[in-house]
């Protein structure tokens, strides 16, 4: 009965609900990107091993943000988290032009999971205060991101150690999340 | 058996989804039109215009018209961002090319662009429709207008259309959906899509 208030509650007063998952490669800034947004401070990190998640209260949508760890061993354990997604968004390294094959392959993996059907997709092209980092456009063809037909995403240039681009993420992330697309 | 009746069931009643590309330089109004679009014909209420930021990637829209299924690709416009139109060429059943009328100083921009779409070879044959947006401002040309100054040669064997709309309030856009779903129904490129997707097999139809 009270989950019920609680429910009615918030639809009247529209404070909508949305589970995030930030995922990516190891080092591409993940962990940065939620305490920036969280705290809005750039914050010394280690390699994620396991979890951390937050919530970040953001134009009327409270985002459960999970920040997943990214190293090799420990992807295949992603999919765990994957049930109840609304939106992913995927974090690459800009300057990291090595492995952005890799990145590309573990992202179309993401897309291809039956439980992240519906969910949309935000990429965040990190690190672009980098030298030789990758633009929107380059990190678009690097993804092949023209691949995805069946939903909406975006690409934004980030830099989270500057808090560039993050909230303009978050702007789409929410206005897409509302449509109801 | 079953799959087999049903297989064949689908194959003779099923539609095909048409996929319609929404393609214009920046600021032109292509979201403004999309949402706009899924306002008119779905019950989604669609984003308010003062609500709409540039497009960095690819919005979607899905609705019915005319009892066909219609799905909207609406691309981002900026500069840097066009190299990815034309890998969504060769799915695409129509275009819908969208031109600011109120801003003349960049039909050169549009009309460059537009040009090079039109040469493109995964777009042969593709329906057009030029869309002569923002009629609620008060220095839009008309569509008539619009068409002298662009003065396409490469449109003579495509079906194409010009019509005077304002995303903003909805002026000229069912019109258009009208067009489009009507020469859509009967291009040869339909045909094509329809046939190369039912060689690739009914699942990835």
């Amino acid at each position: 009965m009270g989950i019920l208030f609680t429910r009615m509650f918030s639809s009247v007063f529209g404070n909508k609900e949305a589970r995030i998952l930030v995922l990516g490669l190891d080092n591409a800034g993940k962990t940065t990107i939620l305490y920036r947004l969280q705290m809005g401070e750039v914050v010394a990190t280690i390699p994620t091993i396991g979890f951390n998640v937050e919530t970040v209260q953001y134009n009327n949508i409270k985002f459960q943000v999970w920040d997943l760890g990214g190293q090799t061993s420990i992807r295949p354990y992603w999919r765990c988290y994957f049930p109840n997604t609304q939106a992913i968004i995927y974090v690459v390294d800009s300057s990291d032009t090595d492995r952005l094959a890799i990145a590309k392959d573990e992202f179309h993996a993401i897309l291809e999971e039956e439980e992240l059907k519906g969910a949309v997709v935000l990429i965040f092209a990190n690190k672009q205060d980098l030298p030789g980092a990758l633009d929107d456009a380059g990190v678009t063809e690097s993804l092949e991101l023209h691949k995805i037909k069946n939903r909406q995403w975006a690409i934004f240039k980030t830099s989270a150690i500057k808090g560039e681009g993050l909230f303009e993420g978050l702007d789409w992330l929410s206005n897409t999340l509302k449509s109801g697309a | 058996m079953f799959t087999l009746f049903y297989g064949l069931w689908k194959y003779i009643f099923s539609k095909t989804e048409f996929h319609v590309l929404i393609l214009g330089i920046d600021k032109a109004g292509k979201t403004t039109l999309l949402e706009k679009l899924k306002a008119l014909y779905s019950n989604l209420e669609g984003l308010p215009p003062d609500r709409i930021v540039p497009t960095v990637g690819l919005n979607i829209g899905r609705i019915e018209a005319s009892k066909e299924k219609l799905v909207f690709w609406d691309l981002g416009g900026q500069v840097g961002l066009r190299t990815i139109w034309e890998k969504y060429y060769e799915e695409a059943h129509a275009v819908i090319y969208v031109i600011d009328a109120a801003c003349p100083s960049r039909f050169e921009d549009s009309k460059s662009a537009l040009e090079k779409i039109l040469r493109h070879q995964d777009l042969l044959g593709a329906p057009l429709l030029i869309v002569a947006n923002k009629q609620d401002l008060a220095g839009a040309v008309s569509a008539e207008e619009l068409a002298r100054y662009l003065d396409l040669k490469e449109l003579d064997e495509r079906l194409y259309m010009f019509e005077a709309v304002s995303a903003y309030d909805g002026t000229g856009i069912k019109d258009g959906v009208d067009w489009l779903v009507e020469v859509m129904e009967r291009s040869k490129r339909t045909d094509k899509l329809r046939a190369r997707a039912n060689i690739a097999g009914p699942g990835s139809a």
